[in-house]
């Protein structure tokens, strides 16, 4: 089955196909450019902490740190690892695990649909052996280290752990050097059997591409395994209270001065997709509207020295938890906080300058269509879009016909009885 | 696809690539400035610019207006390249076709001449309370660079290093310079920038290399006077005293940093040999350092090399625990050993030429990426094409680079850790 999606005011067209075996297949094709990108991905991440194998009764619930060592291992094969086999194509392969998806992905600039080939197939076929997975935690134990010296990091995960009592986003994605001992062949074997499902996964391509060669290639990948159906994967989230676990979370390290991140708390409900992507988008203007560059506040707030530009704004939403989060580096974050808790209050008791709205409003566009031009963050966007069901196109389309009035009232909505946590690194 | 280059007024180069693949405009003005005693003032000034000008006094006036541009990307910043500091004032708006809107490469030529010559001014100086708060923040972004530990010491090997030469000047200035600031010193260092640095402006998108042209002379307002020339980096460094560092401070994982001199810039014809060099040392997951120092020994998670090519030098780095030093450092020398006896596979040839080609073909495909590029070539007063690039590299044979690992040699190894430690 396939089909095309048209976006007038991006001049682009998107191209879908579904296999029987249940992956989507996405193919946007730019003209002109040298690069090709393709980008392989699951809907399995470090949140996928605890679930019901399909066919199974029993829950089953693996070491943290689990999704992001098993993207690791991928890589390696019997006869080498997959980098070598890339390299002689010219081709520079990656990975990365976020909290909802493991995603394997390159870049080629020539010999696509080869390179096309050996990412459907390494990603199709693991290989784990004791003395492999045992070299890697090495590796990854020298990642988490790595990432241990990084106050902003730090400053981050800290904020995670203070919304969040129960939820396993407040946990970090690569997991820590003590949980990653416990990782061994046959639990990685079973996360990959059910998360690996062609029906839980998605390809998007991009580049000067031939759509029907690409499908074509998945139909001879696919139609020579025999696969059966899989059923759902029951995922288990534990209930996640509304209240934050900590108001404050304090740490100490070497950084010449202090560091904060601000979270805002949202529901921790499932939502379906056209909630989310409201909320995406609603969200994104309200912190611009609030604490964006051409804002009051933040005027205030840099010419008083309280911020610079390692200030930063932005909201998650997933569909089971979201929140908003403002920082950056600060000689009196308390400050900081306090003025923005009284911009909320003072937000919510007048009307809202509609040439403000019009005018952030067209900033989020033309940023939504500079986007365009890179290959590999269309394809980054789209992954991150697509478990949620939302389409590459929406975002825009439904943009243009946010009003102020939705605005305010999500404003109110958002920040009417608000649960909020304070991560400090402090110098020391 | 292929820039263009027009000759302004005094000292201001235009180079103009018309391309209909992006949706955007991209324009950077690039000031050229020797890495001299003023190269704290140089950074700053971008940085005070950017806070105001006349019809835009405020930083929420000039955010106002780049939202309603569609969310126009301006930008300043500094860059270091050799002993040369780059400053850049770079504005990126949507090509009108995608919005109700005309005009916004005019609007954004405007724009950037305004911040540039027209800046806010109090009696004949800049508004002091930028440039106090411009001074505390960049002295913030210097003390920063701490937190980033991969940047941080690969800044400390480049100061140990290259001690007594311009190049260990770390690019956003000093903060005993700023402490020390001389206000009216800093606005004649600006007049000194805009009257007689050389200029390039890049303009790459969808536009008429005619047109740009035309709306540059009708916008540009600059008294240009003598444009100064800017001394070529030295790159050659015979007599070494290879010297070793330790640097304890709070960290959990040690960061090991070999700076090495290579004799040879990019305007060297063993320059191609020199990258493929690199590239088969550090230079991804098909080099020596990935496959023995990660994969093999599983004693970092990063281990690379790069190079600088106007400075000529080489920078191997590799984040690993703090009592692995000595053992990392051993693995490393044996790798630089392998080459220079010609141990070097047909797989890592082949691996290292096709990544290079990969990034050099993807450089077409990034507006910034392409500006570097031309960039690079307008201080090293080349032409070559990337096409021309391209088949340089491949060129590149085994003896060559055999011949370039000979010019390598190692100065300085630093090395980062724990206090515990000993």
């Amino acid at each position: 089955m396939k089909r095309e999606i048209v976006s007038d005011l991006l001049n682009e067209k998107l191209i879908h196909y579904k296999h029987r075996y249940g992956l989507n297949v996405y193919i946007l094709p730019k003209k002109s450019y040298q690069k090709q990108f393709a980008i392989y991905a699951t809907n399995y991440g470090s949140n996928d902490n605890e679930f019901i194998v399909p066919g199974e009764k029993q829950p089953m619930k693996v070491p943290e740190g689990i999704a992001h060592f098993l993207e690791h291992k991928l890589f390696e094969k019997q006869d080498g690892n997959v980098f070598e086999a890339f390299s002689k194509l010219g081709a520079s392969p990656n990975a990365f695990t976020s909290f909802n998806t493991t995603a394997y992905h390159f870049t080629s600039t020539g010999n696509f649909y080869e390179c096309l080939d050996i990412l459907i197939n390494f990603v199709g076929d693991p290989y784990f052996t004791d003395k492999t997975v045992d070299k890697e935690k090495g590796i990854i134990a020298q990642e988490i280290i790595m990432y241990q010296d990084n106050p902003n990091w730090r400053v981050y995960f800290n904020l995670l752990k203070g919304l969040y009592h129960q939820h396993p986003v407040k946990n970090d994605i690569a997991g820590t050097v003590e949980s990653i001992q416990k990782i061994d062949k046959d639990t990685l074997y079973r996360c990959y059997e059910t998360f690996y499902h062609p029906s839980n996964m998605v390809l998007f391509v991009t580049g000067d591409i031939d759509a029907d060669r690409v499908i074509k290639q998945v139909d001879d990948y696919f139609d020579k395994k025999d696969m059966s159906k899989q059923g759902r994967i029951n995922r288990i989230y534990p209930d996640e209270p509304r209240e934050v676990a900590d108001s404050v979370v304090k740490d100490k390290l070497p950084v010449p001065r202090p560091m904060f991140l601000l979270g805002f708390k949202g529901e921790a409900v499932q939502k379906p997709s056209q909630v989310i992507l409201d909320n995406l988008i609603l969200n994104d203007l309200i912190l611009d509207i609030m604490i964006g560059p051409s804002s009051e506040l933040y005027s205030r707030l840099y010419e008083e020295g309280l911020i610079d530009s390692s200030f930063s704004a932005q909201h998650i939403e997933e569909t089971d938890y979201s929140h908003m989060i403002l920082g950056g580096e600060s000689p009196e974050p308390k400050k900081v906080v306090d003025m923005v808790y009284q911009e909320i209050e003072k937000l919510k008791n007048k009307p809202w300058d509609i040439e403000y709205f019009m005018r952030v409003k067209k900033k989020k566009i033309g940023e939504y269509i500079r986007h365009f031009n890179t290959l590999e963050s269309v394809g980054v966007q789209f992954v991150s879009l697509v478990f949620k069901d939302i389409g590459l196109f929406d975002y825009l389309e439904r943009l243009e016909q946010i009003n102020n009035d939705q605005l305010q009232t999500q404003f109110n909505n958002f920040f009417d009885d608000y649960k909020s946590s304070l991560s400090l690194i402090l110098p020391g | 696809m292929n820039m263009e280059k027009i000759d302004l007024e005094k000292g201001i180069r235009l180079f103009v690539l018309p391309t209909d693949k992006f949706k955007t405009v991209t324009t950077s003005f690039c000031f050229h400035r020797d890495l001299d005693d003023d190269y704290t003032y140089n950074a700053l000034i971008p940085a005070v610019l950017r806070r105001g000008c006349e019809g835009f006094t405020t930083l929420k006036d000039i955010q106002r207006h780049l939202e309603s541009l569609y969310g126009a990307q301006f930008s300043v910043g500094v860059q270091k390249k050799g002993e040369r500091q780059i400053l850049r004032f770079s504005m990126e708006v949507v090509n009108d076709e995608y919005v109700a809107e005309q005009g916004l490469l005019a609007q954004s030529l405007y724009f950037l001449n305004r911040i540039i010559n027209r800046p806010v001014l109090h009696e004949g100086r800049f508004i002091k309370s930028y440039v106090e708060q411009e001074k505390e923040n960049l002295k913030n972004r210097i003390r920063s660079l701490i937190n980033d530990k991969i940047q941080y010491s690969l800044e400390r090997c480049v100061q140990e290093m290259c001690r007594d030469e311009k190049y260990s000047r770390y690019v956003f200035g000093s903060e005993e310079e700023l402490d020390n600031l001389d206000a009216d010193r800093l606005y004649s260092v600006y007049k000194d920038i805009v009257r007689s640095s050389p200029l390039d402006i890049y303009v790459v998108g969808n536009v008429d290399p005619e047109k740009v042209k035309l709306l540059l002379e009708r916008s540009l307002s600059m008294e240009r006077r003598q444009i100064k020339s800017i001394p070529i980096t030295p790159y050659k460094k015979l007599q070494i005293k290879q010297k070793t560092v330790t640097e304890e401070i709070d960290v959990n994982q040690g960061k090991l940093v070999i700076g090495f001199r290579t004799n040879i810039n990019a305007q060297d014809k063993m320059y191609f040999p020199l990258l493929v060099y690199s590239s088969i040392l550090g230079g991804g997951p098909h080099s020596k350092l990935f496959i023995n120092v990660r994969e093999k020994a599983s004693l970092a998670y990063y281990a690379f090399a790069r190079l600088e090519k106007f400075k000529g030098l080489m920078f191997v780095s590799a984040g690993i625990d703090v009592d692995k030093d000595e053992q990392t450092l051993d693995i490393i020398m044996e790798q630089l050993n392998a080459m220079t006896k010609g141990d070097i596979t047909q797989q890592e040839y082949e691996g290292a030429v096709n990544s290079l080609i990969n990034s050099l073909k993807g450089i077409a495909d990034q507006p910034s990426h392409l500006i570097d590029y031309y960039l690079d070539n307008s201080i090293t007063e080349s032409n070559i094409t990337l096409e021309d690039y391209i088949e340089r590299i491949e060129n590149v044979n085994i003896d060559q680079i055999v011949e370039v690992s000979n010019n390598v040699v190692m100065d300085t190894v630093y090395f980062l850790t724990n206090k515990k430690k000993g």
